[in-house]
């Protein structure tokens, strides 16, 4: 099958929307497709082959985080052309509803077009004022998936419809063999967290609190802290006796990422709302991690219930510290929920879902009708 | 002069009108085509499963099983609804039983993957239809009777068919 997949988020910076995307279309190969990747980036950016480049992205505030974004008339020509050049039997975009790429795809396919709706934003205004600009892009879409529930629920909420439910996939083997960084977890124990530390909502000052509470106690234990952003904004807090046990490696490269996972034996993850699934956190059980997560609904979700995973009060860095303590103590019940997890990720294991994903694909190729009136680009 | 700027504009406001109902035509035509692509799809995965069903029936000597899914191949077209649902109902139970004894050796994997086609199928027909629905309720649809050529399609009201989301 030839597949055009539509990233809107630069590749150059890493994210969950990049992260699943890049997955999807290396394992979609695999089995034997032709893919191509449409998304925004530098003519001489380095790009896995299969990557088009259509040019330089802007930073836009969206969704309460920064996007990089590529719009305007020049993108809406590079995408009509790599419609054409590529001939696909189906258009897989990404986030249609995010101003860019996704969108001038779903607009201009000839092709059967699926979309997969990431975001579980909350009800806002804007959504719902642009709900009838979007209508006729929405209509474009054959088939509609969602990642989580609550991304789910948005697109049945907020858009009208509904939407087939696949969650984010993660390559389970490529996790489990990579090998931990030279000298860690180390014999003092390693709690790990990644992402973007500065951003208030991904939860790193809860870690910071309780990890400053806990190395007090334990004079070997460390922290791997991996994401962009200047670790001196946000090691100020931190005692000058400790501030050399967090240790920063910057931005990983994806193999970086996965060592880092099998290098400690906490993974923790502090956020205080907003995400919709909660990628990493498969990512560390896939890694055979124990996780720690805040009691959010996405993450309650990925870690069957707290079965796989040990929660705590979301926002409250006193029960992230109790929670840490006693799992560093118990090394019986971090294998436990080791061994739970490995079975928890096997359901998101991507040959498992880019199965699901195919028949997706081959319910819109079914039901695509040839188009019998004139279409978007004849009126414009 | 002003009798002129105001025939030009008139003008242009109708070119402008014109293209957009064009537009909205086709827009119409689009969403129905394909609310009737999705029906005939929906139709042979429904057929698929049912056939399925059959065949697991014949392996298992189930003859309530058998019994559902010759009634929702042969099931007119005013009772296909309740006849896909009683299917539904007795392949809900079917899996129950072999999905509790050995989850990793259950018999109707066929019949699981067929039954996740039809919900999908069905879910994609329900959009289809709902677009094309709410197209057909605009005032300028309706003033114009962009639609007098499409018969009005209908949403296939049945039970989520799906027996194993994972």
């Amino acid at each position: 099958m030839r597949i055009g997949i539509v990233c809107p988020y630069s590749f150059e910076v890493p994210g969950g929307v990049q992260n699943h995307v890049r997955d999807l279309a290396e394992t979609l190969i695999e089995m034997g497709h032709e893919v191509s990747v449409l998304a925004p980036a530098d003519e001489d950016a380095e790009l896995p082959p299969y990557v088009v480049a259509a040019g330089r992205a802007v930073p836009v505030p969206y969704n309460g985080s920064v996007a990089r974004l590529q719009f305007g008339p020049i993108a809406a020509m590079r995408t009509r052309r790599w419609l054409q050049a590529g001939d696909f039997d189906v258009v897989h975009v990404h986030e249609p509803v995010s101003p860019g790429l996704s969108m001038y795809a779903a607009m201009y396919s000839d092709a059967p077009v699926v979309a997969t709706f990431h975001t579980a934003t909350p009800r806002s205004r804007a959504m719902a004022a642009a709900q009838g600009i979007l209508q006729p892009v929405l209509e474009k879409i054959t088939g509609r998936i969602a990642v989580s529930e609550l991304a789910r629920k948005v697109q049945v909420e907020h858009l009208g419809g509904s939407a087939w439910e696949i969650p984010n996939g993660v390559s389970v083997a490529k996790f489990a063999e990579a090998e931990p960084l030279p000298g860690w977890p180390g014999a003092g124990g390693a709690i790990g967290f990644l992402g973007r530390f500065t951003e208030p909502r991904k939860g790193f000052p809860l870690l910071r609190e309780a990890f400053v509470a806990l190395a007090a106690r334990r004079r070997d234990l460390r922290l791997l802290v991996a994401g962009p952003g200047d670790p001196d904004d946000v090691l100020e807090q931190v005692p000058a006796g400790v501030r050399e046990r967090v240790v920063f490696l910057g931005l990983v490269s994806e193999e970086d990422k996965r060592r880092m996972l099998r290098s400690v034996d906490l993974y923790v993850a502090p956020n205080t709302g907003g995400e919709s699934f909660g990628m990493i956190l498969t990512e560390a059980m896939a890694a055979g991690t124990p996780v720690v997560a805040s009691d959010l609904e996405a993450f309650r979700a990925v870690l069957d219930g707290g079965r796989a995973g040990a929660l705590f009060r979301t926002g409250d860095s006193t029960d992230l510290c109790e929670v840490l303590a006693g799992l560093l103590d118990d090394a019986a019940a971090r294998a436990e929920l080791v061994a739970r997890a490995a079975r928890a990720v096997s359901r998101f294991d991507w040959p498992v879902l880019a199965k699901r994903v195919l028949e997706v694909y081959a319910t819109a190729i079914e039901v695509h009708a040839v188009d019998t009136g004139p279409d978007w680009r004849s009126s414009s | 002069m002003p009798a002129m700027w105001w025939l030009a504009g008139a003008a242009v406001l109708v070119v402008l009108l014109g293209l957009y109902v064009f537009w909205m035509s086709g827009r119409v035509d689009r969403c129905h085509a394909r609310a009737s692509a999705a029906q005939a799809a929906l139709d042979a995965h429904l057929v698929r499963r049912a056939a399925a069903a059959l065949a697991l029936a014949g392996t298992s000597g189930d003859e309530q099983l058998r019994w559902a899914a010759r009634v929702a191949l042969d099931a007119a077209h005013d009772e296909r609804e309740a006849a896909e649902n009683d299917l539904t109902r007795v392949l809900r139970e079917h899996h129950k039983k072999v999905a509790g004894s050995d989850p990793d050796h259950a018999d109707d994997a066929d019949v699981v993957a067929a039954s996740r086609r039809a919900a999908l199928a069905r879910q994609v027909h329900n959009d289809l239809v709902r677009d094309a629905l709410s197209l057909r309720r605009r005032r300028l649809v309706r003033l114009l009777r962009l639609a007098r050529r499409h018969a009005r399609p209908a949403y296939f009201d049945i039970d989520d068919p799906v027996l194993d989301r994972a």
